[in-house]
C-alpha cells in the first residue's frame, strides 16, 4: 500500500524500509510504524477473531483500548499490535482462528449468539455437575485468546525505577505538557508520563488553527521544545499509567526504543501532587455491526492518515457526534479520501465553520442522522444511515465507516486515586465532583475543546500543584483562574445512547461479545446495574477491561430501563489501568547477594555453594553431597569453617543490662569477663526466636551473635520491645564488619598455637571461655571463643573482615602439616546433629518453645521482674501436656535415614523428623524429630511415612542424646 | 502500604521503608501474676478501630526508630493526632 506523500505530522520515516514475517509471508514496513499500522499498510483488514462468536475483527480505536488487534508477536500472545512498535524481523501471528483470521472456520459461532444469551455459560453448563468438565473444555477451545506456551522463555531485559517529584504530570497533550512547564517554572522537579510514544496528544496530528492561527501539530512541537529544554522535567514517553495509590503514588510502564538498555521498564513514582491531564477517548456508537473491519473510530482513521501516512480506505461515510468528526473529515477529504456522506447526531451546536468547509468539498451533512448498520460480510461493504427516531433511513456504498459517539474522558488514575465521580449533564461525561488532596486535572478530560483553553487549563494545573507544594503563593493560582474563566469552557456532549436499532449486533464490549441485547437480557433476569450486568454479562472484562463499555454501560442501562442518565456511574476501575507484561513487574532479574571476606579463597578450595538467606555460603566441598570426608576430617585431624554469616552485636551504654535481661531467658546479670554465655530469644508466645552466645567484654559492654537469619532483624526487634523504656543503650550491627572462622577438629589447638601470639592451652584458654588477642605477629587483632558447636575441641575467632582474608592464609598454611581441610555447611549440619545440637527453623518452627526443645536450662526464672520477652508464655505452657517433643531417633536400617520433613505416624500424624543424616562417624542412620509427648519416651518405636516409602514404613527408634560423644570430653580437650 | 509516613527522625517518607508494629497498648505489664487470658489481650488482641487509631512503626529501611503515628484506618493515610492526645 502506498504511503502518501510526507507530512509534517509523519511519524513514520518511510524511506526505511522494517522486515517482518506474517502468516509466512515476509513483510515491509517503515520504521516509526506499529505492528499493526504495518499490518494495515499490507493490506491487512482482518487482525483477529473475537472470543465468544468469532466475528472478524479490525483496526478500530489505534490506542489498544480493545482486544481486536492482539496478536501473538514473538512467541508471545495477547500483544496489543496498536502499541507495540514494529521491530526489524518480528514474527507476527493470528489467534484465536482455526485456519486464519480471514476464514475463521470457527465463523459459525456468530450464527448461534440466539443459542448464547447473557450468563449462557452461568445458567446452562452447570448442571449435571460432571458435565461441567467436558463443557468447559469445548468452551476453552472454541473461546479465549492468545495460547500460552508453557516452554516459552522470554528473552528481553526488563528495568525498574523509582522515582521521586513535586509534581507528576499524566498525560503529554498540550494541557499535560503546559501544566509540566508552568509546575517546573516555580522551580519544582516534574516527571511527564505519555502513553504514546512522543508528546503531543490530540494536537500532534490535527492541523486545525490553534489560539495564534498556525496549525495545532505546529504549536504541540513548540510546546514539545520548551518541555525538552527544561531541566526541571523528566519525560517518559510510551509509558502509560498502570496504578495510582494512596498518597500519590504512581505506577506505570514503558516500553523501550531502540537503544534503550530495555525493552520495558516499570515506573514507580512518590509525587507530593499529581496532574491528571489524560485526554479522552471516543466513545463508541452502538449500532448494528458496529465493529466490522472498516468501521474504525474518527481518531483512528485520522491519525492513520496523519501520523502514519495511510490512506484509511477509498470511500468513507462518517457517523460523529463531535465537532473532532467534522474537522477530520474536512482533513482526510483533503488528504484523498472521497467522503460520501457525514451524518452528525447533533441537531445543532455544529462549529459552523467545519459546516462551510465541508459544503465547499461537496460533502452532504446530515444533521440528526446516525450510522443504524453495517453491511458486509468480512469487512464494511455499505451502511444504513438513519434518522435518530430511526423512521427515515437510506444506504451507502463505502469501505469505511468513521463511527463515533462522542468522547469519554480518561479517568482511570483519578478513579484509583479515590475521586467521586458523578454524570455531568452538560458534556454527558463521568467527571469527578471532589478530587482528593493534591490531585488536579486539566484539559480535554474536562470537555475543553478550544486550544487556548486546554493549554490555559494545564498552566492553571500546573501552577495550582506548585501552589499546594508552597512554591508559589495563591494569588498567582487566582489570576490564572480567572484568565481560564474567560476562555471557552466545556462543549455541550452528544447525549445519544445508541442508534435506533434492536441491538443484537451492536456490540457494548467487543472483548467479550457483549451486545445492547445481552444488556437488556442482563436487565430482565434482574441484575439492573452497571456492576451487576458487567459480572453477568462479562462487558468490561475482557483485556481492555473498561476502555470500550466504560462509558456506554451505565448510559445504556439507565436509557434501557427508561431512567435519566445521572442513575448510575461507571464501574470501578482497578489496576492495571493497561494490560502490563508481567516480565516489567519481574523487573531486571538481578542475584543480590552477599558474599563472605573468604568467598574466593572457598571457591578455590572447590567449595560448591548455595544461597542462604542474604548470602552464598559454601555449602560442600567435594560432588559428594553426604559429606564423608568433610565430616571424617573434623572427627580425625581438623577443619576450617567460614561462619562469616553469623550475626555479631556491639551492645553498650547505661541500661544494656536491662535490655539483655528483656531479651534473653536466661538471666544476664552474673556474666563475668571472660566467659561465654550461651542464650536464647523467645517470642512473647515463649517459642525460640533464636540462639547465640554473649560475652561482657566491659562494665555496660557487651558482644553477641545471633544466627545468620536473624541479623538482620536483631536490632528492631530489641528496639521494639523496650520501646516504652526510654532506656539508654546503643546497638551496632558488626555482621560485615567482622568475619568468623571456626577452627575445629582434635587437631586445633596445634594449628592456633602456631599463629596466635597467645597461649591457648586447655588451661590459659578452656572450653567456654572467651580471650582477645593477636595473630599473625601482632598484626591480626582476634576475638576468640572456645565452642563446641560440631563437637570437637573448636575455636571460633571473629576478626575484622578486612582481616579475615590473611588469617585464613595463615591457619590453612599452618594447618597443613595436620591435615587441615575446609570443610561446608552441610557438613557442619551433620556434625552438630550427631552432638544433637539444634538449629533454630531446623529443629523448631513457628509453634516451638523453649521447653519443647529441652532448653529450659537456659531460663532463669529467679532474676527478679525483667519483663523477659516469653517468660510469661513459659510459664502459661509449662503445664500443658499437648506440645511436641524434640528427641533423638535412631532408625533401624543404618543405610536409610528419612528425608527432613519426614512425618511419623501411626493411624494420624504424631510429628515429624527435623534431620535425620547417615551418620558415618557412628555407622547407623540417626536424626532429631519433634514428636507428641507421649511418644518421647526412650525406647519408643516409631513410625515414619515418607514419599518414596512405597507403603512401607521407615522404623525407628527414640534415643537418648547427644549420638556422639555423650560426656563432651572432644570440645573440652 | 502506599501511604506516607512522618518518622520522627527522617520527615515524611515511602511507606515502604516502614514497617508497622501493631497498635498502641501501652507499657508491657508486669508479668508474674498475670493471668494467661490478661496476657492474650496485651500480646494479640486488637483494638481494629474503624478510624483513627494510634499505632507503632519503626523505619526499617531509615534510621530504624520506633515510632507511634496516627493513622485513619478506612483510607490508610496518616493524620494528625487527634485533638485529645496532641
Ligand atoms: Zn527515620
Amino acid at each position: 500500500m502506498n504511503r502518501l506523500r510526507a507530512l509534517p505530522t509523519f511519524r513514520i520515516d518511510p524511506a526505511r524500509r522494517v522486515a517482518f514475517r506474517y502468516r509466512n509471508r515476509s513483510l515491509h514496513g517503515v520504521a516509526g510504524d506499529t505492528v499493526a499500522t504495518a499490518l494495515y499498510a499490507n493490506g491487512v483488514r482482518i487482525f483477529g477473531r473475537s472470543l465468544k462468536y468469532h466475528r472478524p475483527r479490525g483496526l478500530y480505536s489505534l490506542d489498544g483500548e480493545c482486544s481486536n488487534t492482539c496478536m501473538q508477536v514473538d512467541g508471545i500472545p495477547n500483544v496489543r499490535t496498536e502499541n507495540t512498535p514494529l521491530r526489524e524481523g518480528m514474527q507476527i501471528k493470528e489467534q484465536n482462528v482455526v485456519g486464519s483470521a480471514a476464514f475463521d472456520l470457527m465463523a459459525f459461532m456468530d450464527k448461534l449468539d440466539r443459542l448464547m444469551p447473557a450468563g449462557f455459560y452461568y445458567r446452562s453448563l452447570h448442571k449435571p455437575a460432571r458435565l461441567w468438565p467436558v463443557a468447559m473444555r469445548q468452551v476453552r477451545r472454541a473461546a479465549g485468546l492468545g495460547k500460552i506456551s508453557p516452554d516459552f522463555r522470554y528473552g528481553g531485559r526488563c528495568d525498574e525505577v523509582y522515582l521521586n517529584a513535586e509534581v507528576c504530570v499524566v498525560g503529554g497533550g498540550a494541557a499535560g505538557m503546559s501544566a509540566a512547564l508552568s509546575a517546573a517554572e516555580s522551580g519544582l522537579r516534574v516527571i511527564l508520563l505519555e502513553a504514546r510514544p512522543w508528546l503531543g496528544g490530540c494536537f500532534d496530528y490535527r492541523p486545525g488553527p490553534s489560539q495564534d492561527g498556525e496549525p495545532l501539530y505546529r504549536r504541540s512541537r513548540e510546546l514539545l521544545r520548551s518541555v525538552s529544554e527544561h531541566p526541571g522535567i523528566r519525560v517518559f514517553t510510551h509509558s502509560p499509567v498502570v496504578g495510582h495509590y494512596t498518597d500519590n503514588l504512581v505506577t506505570a510502564f514503558q516500553t523501550g526504543e531502540p537503544g534503550d538498555a530495555f525493552d520495558y521498564r516499570y515506573i514507580e513514582i512518590r509525587s507530593r501532587t499529581v496532574v491528571v491531564a489524560t485526554g479522552c477517548i471516543e466513545r463508541p456508537l452502538l449500532f448494528e455491526h458496529n465493529e466490522r473491519p472498516g468501521v474504525m473510530q474518527v481518531g483512528c482513521a485520522q491519525r492513520l492518515a496523519r501520523t502514519y501516512g495511510l490512506l484509511p480506505g477509498e470511500r468513507a461515510v462518517f457517523s460523529v457526534g463531535h465537532d473532532l468528526g467534522l474537522e477530520a473529515a474536512v482533513d482526510l477529504s483533503d488528504l484523498g479520501l472521497e467522503i460520501a456522506c457525514v451524518a452528525d447526531l447533533r441537531q445543532d451546536g455544529h462549529d459552523e465553520h467545519l459546516v462551510t468547509q465541508l459544503a465547499e468539498r461537496g460533502i452532504e451533512v446530515l444533521r440528526g442522522w446516525v450510522a443504524a448498520r453495517a453491511h458486509g460480510a468480512r469487512a464494511v461493504r455499505a451502511v444504513t444511515l438513519a434518522t435518530l427516531d430511526g423512521t427515515v433511513q437510506k444506504r451507502l456504498d463505502c469501505d469505511l465507516l468513521a463511527a463515533s459517539a462522542g468522547l469519554t474522558p480518561v479517568v482511570g488514575p483519578l478513579t484509583l486515586a479515590g475521586a467521586q465521580m458523578d454524570y455531568d449533564a452538560h458534556t454527558g461525561a463521568f467527571l469527578p465532583s471532589e478530587l482528593p488532596p493534591g490531585l488536579f486535572t486539566a484539559g480535554r478530560l474536562l470537555g475543553l475543546h478550544d486550544a487556548e483553553s486546554i493549554e490555559t487549563s494545564g498552566r492553571l494545573a500546573g501552577l495550582q500543584a506548585a501552589a499546594h507544594c508552597g512554591a508559589v503563593d495563591a494569588a498567582a493560582v487566582v489570576e490564572l483562574q480567572a484568565q481560564a474563566a474567560a476562555l471557552p469552557g466545556p462543549q455541550r456532549g452528544s447525549k445519544l445512547v445508541t442508534a435506533p436499532v434492536k441491538g443484537r449486533k451492536s456490540f457494548v464490549c467487543f472483548d467479550e461479545d457483549t451486545t445492547v441485547k445481552n444488556v437488556r437480557q442482563s436487565i430482565a433476569r434482574g441484575f439492573d446495574i452497571p456492576e451487576l450486568i458487567k459480572r453477568f454479562s462479562s462487558a468490561g472484562t475482557g483485556p481492555g477491561q473498561g476502555g470500550i463499555p466504560g462509558h456506554n454501560l451505565p448510559l445504556l442501562t439507565a436509557h434501557l430501563q427508561g431512567k435519566p442518565p445521572s442513575s448510575f456511574v461507571s464501574t470501578t476501575i482497578r489496576a492495571p489501568l493497561v494490560p502490563v507484561p508481567v516480565a516489567a513487574y519481574a523487573g531486571s532479574r538481578h542475584d543480590m547477594c552477599k558474599r563472605t571476606p573468604v568467598h574466593d579463597s572457598q571457591k578455590a578450595a572447590g567449595g560448591v555453594f548455595r544461597r542462604m538467606g542474604v548470602w552464598r555460603r559454601a555449602r560442600y566441598f567435594s560432588d559428594d553431597f553426604s559429606c564423608r570426608e568433610e565430616v571424617r576430617n573434623v572427627r580425625e585431624n581438623v577443619g576450617l569453617l567460614d561462619a562469616s554469616t553469623l550475626g555479631k552485636f556491639r551492645l553498650h551504654g547505661p541500661d544494656a543490662l536491662k535490655a539483655l535481661q528483656r531479651i534473653y531467658i536466661g538471666d544476664m546479670s552474673k556474666m563475668t569477663a571472660g566467659k561465654i554465655k550461651y542464650a536464647a530469644m523467645c517470642n512473647d508466645d515463649g517459642c525460640v526466636i533464636d540462639d547465640g552466645v554473649v560475652v561482657k567484654r566491659g562494665e555496660n559492654d557487651y558482644y553477641f551473635t545471633t544466627s545468620t537469619a536473624r541479623a538482620g532483624a536483631t536490632i528492631e526487634w530489641f528496639r521494639y520491645h523496650t520501646r516504652y523504656d526510654g532506656w539508654e543503650f546503643h546497638l551496632v550491627n558488626l555482621t560485615d564488619a567482622f568475619g568468623v572462622i571456626n577452627l575445629a577438629g582434635p587437631n586445633a589447638r596445634k594449628v592456633l598455637e602456631k599463629v596466635a601470639d597467645a597461649d591457648v592451652s586447655n588451661e590459659a584458654f578452656p572450653f567456654a571461655a572467651y580471650r582477645e588477642f593477636t595473630a599473625g605477629g601482632g598484626a591480626i587483632a582476634v576475638r576468640a571463643m572456645r565452642l563446641g558447636f560440631v563437637g570437637e575441641l573448636s575455636f571460633e575467632l571473629h576478626v575484622p573482615s578486612s582481616l579475615m582474608q590473611a588469617l585464613w592464609g595463615l591457619l590453612e598454611e599452618a594447618g597443613k602439616p595436620f591435615g587441615i581441610r575446609n570443610f561446608g555447611v552441610e557438613a557442619q549440619n551433620v556434625l552438630r546433629m550427631e552432638k544433637g545440637h539444634i538449629i533454630l527453623g531446623q529443629e523448631s518452627e513457628q509453634r516451638t518453645n523453649l521447653l519443647d526443645l529441652g532448653l529450659g536450662f537456659l531460663w532463669a526464672r529467679d532474676k527478679g521482674e525483667c519483663k523477659t520477652v516469653g517468660e510469661a508464655a513459659l510459664r502459661h505452657a509449662e503445664n500443658d501436656p499437648g506440645r511436641l517433643k524434640l528427641v533423638g531417633i535412631r532408625m533401624q536400617d543404618p543405610q536409610r535415614a528419612p528425608k527432613d520433613g519426614a512425618l511419623i505416624v501411626d493411624r494420624r500424624i504424631r510429628g515429624y523428623v527435623c534431620t535425620a543424616r547417615h551418620s558415618f562417624t557412628l555407622e547407623q542412620a540417626v536424626g532429631l524429630a519433634l514428636v507428641e509427648e507421649p511418644l518421647a519416651g526412650i525406647g519408643t518405636r516409631l513410625d515414619i511415612y515418607e514419599d518414596e516409602c512405597r507403603g512401607e514404613l521407615l522404623k525407628a527408634e527414640v534415643v537418648a542424646v547427644p549420638f556422639y560423644d555423650p560426656d563432651g570430653k572432644r570440645m573440652r580437650m | 502500604m502506599a501511604l506516607m509516613i512522618t518518622c520522627p527522625v527522617c520527615g515524611p517518607r515511602n511507606g515502604y521503608e516502614f514497617r508497622y508494629g501493631g497498635e498502641d497498648k501501652g507499657p508491657r505489664p508486669a508479668q508474674r501474676e498475670l493471668s494467661p487470658g490478661d496476657w492474650f489481650q496485651y500480646v494479640h488482641a486488637n483494638d481494629c478501630a474503624d478510624g483513627i487509631q494510634k499505632e507503632w512503626w519503626v523505619h526499617r529501611d531509615g534510621c530504624g526508630v520506633w515510632f507511634t503515628t496516627y493513622r485513619d484506618t478506612t483510607v490508610n493515610r496518616e493524620v494528625p493526632p487527634p485533638e485529645e492526645d496532641a
